[in-house]
């Protein structure tokens, strides 16, 4: 290897860049249609982007297209890191977060899908930047690497490094023999079920613009939403609140079982052991919280977050718990109530789905499901080893066994991913978070959830955190995003070794 | 265009990374999940891991969708079993890849009645190469068109080449009587093939590809600094299947032929085979056996046993005893790059040969030829020009072909044409046109 190719990895955060500047374009004409005096803002955010992205990719398009696996991982984080100091641009430019530690911690939230929050007065906001909050999410919840794939044929071979580096799950699947048409499938789905999803929310009951941003916010698995109460806003219909649970699920499973589920293969979803446990595992978990919810909901906790009942106490509590059971497993972070207010086993349950994260394969971000189902499975198989030394015995998942390779990253993955959560909380508690709210933060920002708990719990937001603790943050939900690896491997010394 | 290739091997793997190149829907099977990792992370394809005769497996690739089957597998029973079973369940092309090269030669039987429309034996190809590079003796790569009407010659260029430190251009006007162009250099001690401009200059020991009519290539000997000879003596190392089938082929070409094999068995069994040539039992790599059989006298050297370091290393020995010219065969793709740089003229590879030809089937026809060149990893492909294809719209130099293609004539009429700036390319001619594999589908779309 002739060192790292570094003129490829220029250009091609050239040609992101300009597709991020092309994104921010689209909400000029939401500023505009509500005659607002910060769409010249967001204009020049966009053409700054689209010209730096153009400058970048001009000067280094007589690159060599040979991309190994060292120039995907630099691309893929580089070019996110690049993502989000551009995507600050609309925030500082119309002085909207005037603050810049807050507007990149509102960006890198935005683009991880996380959905945490400093603003405080969100229905405050300008529209046409509401709207760049929620474009933010929708372009990093499929990833705009992946996108870059998709539309710009310029890589054939290298395609599948970065796709991997950038998509979740500790394998990729390929739907089609091309990675630009899997790229492109995977764009194509994203696209119609958001669609879909604003129609149902439009035809619900929401104005067409909340329906928009609700609907790229949970296809993503974000979590940013238009009101300053989030989803709670349509406590009084139940309605809105089952159609976004349906599509946060959606969002959640693996878009390749969906795209199956939408060419009318059900059966083979149902095959799918990660769908099978996603599936009876969101059941199981609703039904305990629905439990939990009824009886205690009357011990008249205090709660800026009430349970309307327009359809009944049982329906409420049902509702609720399913709402957010896959608001957080997906990693989506909608509030429709205070989970932190049904009780301590209720909060603890709500916690312990922190690091549990959706399907390998979705939009979601955290540890994924089938790493889990890998994990337990290994795990229990050595009891038998113990007693039977000399038995081979294969981790069976799918109808097929998993390789030692697999197993072995996935078990450093959840290590890596305990020690990074561990060593972030006692940070965020230096920079002056309190015990419980500085473990809620941590876990929060790594799984890409939004809510925590504590003084960061979902009726509150992350506008207290000090200057660092936001940096740490911010940090945390890069690195969950990329699943850990393709960050982490940048700060390796072997990285930038020859040999 | 579904592809489907059984057997991840260096054919099955070679042939992904042309087709791949061009954008086609590949699935690779294989039983072997190394192999098929290291094809996904080199290659865009779907890889499927299992015995390609299984059938559930191969309905599991949709193999009635597929377009082309191509069963290249180190075993030709497999091959057979596979293509046969493929084309019964709704492939529409079916290519083996054998050994025995007596299913293609001297048969009657119909075997694309049972399903393979088409077998390719490597070895075969390789003694025909051996014939072909041995006929051009100062050349070390060697592509006919048309019966040599047009030639594509490669060949390093001497120190005492009049063409050393001009630039292309100085050298046409130089040189304006003989009719060549250059289409490829390759500096020494680079691994890099480029495409010549104008300005860019000769050097000495760099591997420079021309593209000459037959009346040229006398004259291009000159150029290059050689002398010509006629190779007269060959000796051959190993008698193996393609040994025996260069040496037959050489000997009914009035070659005198030495041939050594290590096994007195094998070496009993060839000299019934061959009467006219010598037959010698010992060990190529005894150096002295080699002089003893007065290797030194030796026109051209030939090494074909199973083993690429034994020919790599005898054909060392036999370039410092002094002969001119050294071929030796090669399993492993990647020293394929460092001919020259090691001092052979030419290695090669059967399995590189036989994923060309089985390439070449693969395209839609449009294409005549497809030939690779031994030393750089290019192409060279030769065309049917149609009616309104897009080369036949413009003068040559107007032509946008990319910097990594570069036309190497026209054959009209059974006559070579040269495709200078001003030529013009006309419906119903044969082009030739040399690329860097990135630029074959470029290039195609060029010609339709």
């Amino acid at each position: 290897m002739k060192g790292i190719n570094f003129k490829i990895i220029i250009s091609f955060l050239g040609l992101t860049s300009m597709l991020n500047g092309i994104f921010m374009l689209f909400a000029v004409p939401f500023s505009m249609y509500y005659g607002e005096s910060e769409k010249w803002g967001i204009l020049q955010a966009g053409l700054l982007t689209i010209f730096i992205g153009f400058a970048l990719w001009f000067f280094n398009n007589n690159a060599k297209k040979n991309l190994g696996k060292k120039e995907g991982y630099l691309i893929v984080t580089l070019g996110w890191l690049m993502l989000s100091f551009t995507g600050t641009l609309p925030y500082v430019f119309t002085g909207t977060i005037p603050n810049y530690t807050n507007a990149f911690f509102e960006t890198i939230s935005g683009y991880s899908t996380t959905g945490s929050s400093i603003l405080t007065d969100i229905e405050a906001m300008p529209k046409g930047i509401l709207f760049w909050r929620s474009a933010t999410h929708w372009i990093g919840g499929m990833g705009i690497i992946v996108l870059t794939v998709a539309i710009l044929p310029l890589l054939g071979i290298g395609g599948m490094q970065l796709f991997m580096a950038e998509a979740p799950g500790p394998s990729a699947d390929k739907m089609h023999p091309r990675i630009t048409e899997t790229a492109k499938r995977l764009w194509l789905i994203y696209f119609i079920l958001t669609f879909v999803e604003f129609f149902l929310l439009k035809f619900a009951g929401m104005t067409w613009f909340d329906a928009i941003n609700h609907a790229m916010a949970t296809m993503s698995t974000g979590g940013f939403s238009t009101k300053n109460s989030s989803v709670a806003y349509y406590n009084n219909i139940p309605l809105i609140q089952y159609i976004i649970t349906l599509f946060m699920f959606i969002a959640g499973a693996n878009f390749v079982l969906t795209y199956f589920a939408l060419k009318g293969k059900i059966q083979k979803v149902f095959k799918s052991e990660e769908f099978r446990y996603y599936f009876f595992g969101v059941i199981f978990f609703t039904l305990i919280l629905s439990v939990i919810i009824l009886n205690y909901r009357d011990l008249n906790l205090v709660t800026s977050i009430h349970h309307p009942e327009p359809w009944g106490r049982t329906e409420s509590a049902f509702r609720h718990a399913a709402f957010q059971v896959v608001s957080v497993l997906t990693t989506t972070g909608f509030v429709s109530a205070d989970f932190t207010m049904w009780s301590s086993i209720g909060t603890m349950l709500m916690f312990s789905l922190f690091f549990i994260g959706g399907s390998a394969g979705s939009t979601s971000g955290g540890v994924k499901i089938v790493r889990h189902i890998v994990m337990i499975k290994s795990s229990f198989y050595e009891f038998k080893k113990l007693l039977h030394p000399n038995a081979i015995i294969p981790v069976r998942y799918d109808n097929g066994s998993v390789p030692k390779t697999i197993i072995y990253n996935i078990l450093s993955f959840f290590v890596l991913y305990m020690l990074i959560f561990i060593f972030s909380s006692i940070l965020l508690t230096v920079f002056g978070l309190d015990f419980i709210s500085a473990m809620g933060a941590a876990a929060s920002s790594l799984g890409n959830i939004g809510p925590a708990v504590g003084t960061v719990s979902p009726v509150d937001n992350f506008a207290h955190l000090t200057i660092p603790a936001k940096w740490t943050c911010s940090f945390l939900m890069l690195i969950g995003r990329l699943e850990l690896f393709t960050v982490l491997i940048l700060l390796t010394p072997f990285f930038w070794k020859k040999c | 265009m579904k592809i489907i290739i059984a057997g991840a091997g260096d054919v099955g793997f070679h042939l992904a990374k042309l087709l791949s190149f061009e954008s086609q829907d590949i699935y690779l099977i294989d039983m072997d999940s190394e192999k098929l990792e290291y094809a996904s992370n080199h290659i865009d394809l779907i890889t499927k891991k299992g015995d390609a005769t299984s059938i559930k497996l191969l309905k599991e690739v949709n193999i009635d969708k597929a377009d082309i089957f191509l069963a290249v597998t180190e075993s030709q029973n497999t091959n057979f079993t596979v293509a046969v079973l493929a084309k019964k369940l709704g492939a529409k092309k079916t290519i083996a890849r054998i050994s025995n090269h007596e299913f293609i030669q001297g048969t009657d039987i119909d075997f694309a009645e049972i399903g393979i429309d088409f077998m390719i034996s490597p070895g075969e190809l390789a003694a025909d190469e051996i014939k072909m590079l041995l006929n051009q003796s100062a050349f070390n790569d060697t592509i006919q068109f048309e019966n040599g009407t047009l030639n594509i010659l490669g060949s390093s260029l001497d120190y005492n080449s009049p063409l050393i430190n001009l630039t292309i251009q100085e050298a046409r006007e130089k040189f304006s009587e003989i009719e060549f162009i250059t289409i490829a250099i390759k500096p020494e001690n680079s691994g890099e093939t480029i495409i010549p401009r104008g300005n860019t200059v000769y050097h000495a020991n760099d591997q420079i590809y021309f593209s000459a009519p037959k009346e040229s290539i006398k004259n291009l000997y000159k150029l290059m600094g050689k002398t010509q000879f006629g190779v007269k003596d060959v000796m051959i190392l190993g008698g193996g299947k393609i040994g025996v089938k260069a040496a037959r082929s050489l000997c009914d070409n009035k070659f005198n032929i030495k041939l050594i094999e290590i096994e007195k068995e094998r070496a009993k069994e060839v000299a019934e085979k061959i009467p006219n040539a010598l037959i010698i039992k010992g060990d190529g790599r005894n150096v002295e056996l080699l002089e003893e059989e007065n290797i030194s006298e030796m026109d051209a050297f030939v090494a074909v046993t199973g083993n690429s370091e034994t020919n790599i290393m005898s054909c060392l020995v036999a370039k410092s005893k002094g002969v001119k010219k050294t071929i030796a065969l090669v399993e492993n793709m990647d020293y394929i790059n460092i001919s020259q740089t090691i001092g052979i003229d030419t290695l090669l590879n059967k399995k590189l040969l036989a994923a060309n030809v089985i390439f070449k089937h693969v395209r839609k026809g449009d294409v005549l030829k497809l030939a690779n060149l031994h030393n750089v990893d290019a192409e060279v492909l030769e065309f049917r020009v149609k009616e309104n294809s897009a080369v036949t719209k413009k003068l040559v130099k107007d032509i946008n072909i990319t910097k990594k293609a570069v036309f190497g004539g026209v054959i009209r009429n059974g006559v070579a044409h040269m495709t200078f700036g001003n030529f013009q390319i006309l419906a119903g001619d044969k082009a030739v046109v040399f690329c860097l594999p990135e630029a074959i589908h470029k290039v195609e779309k060029l010609f339709n």
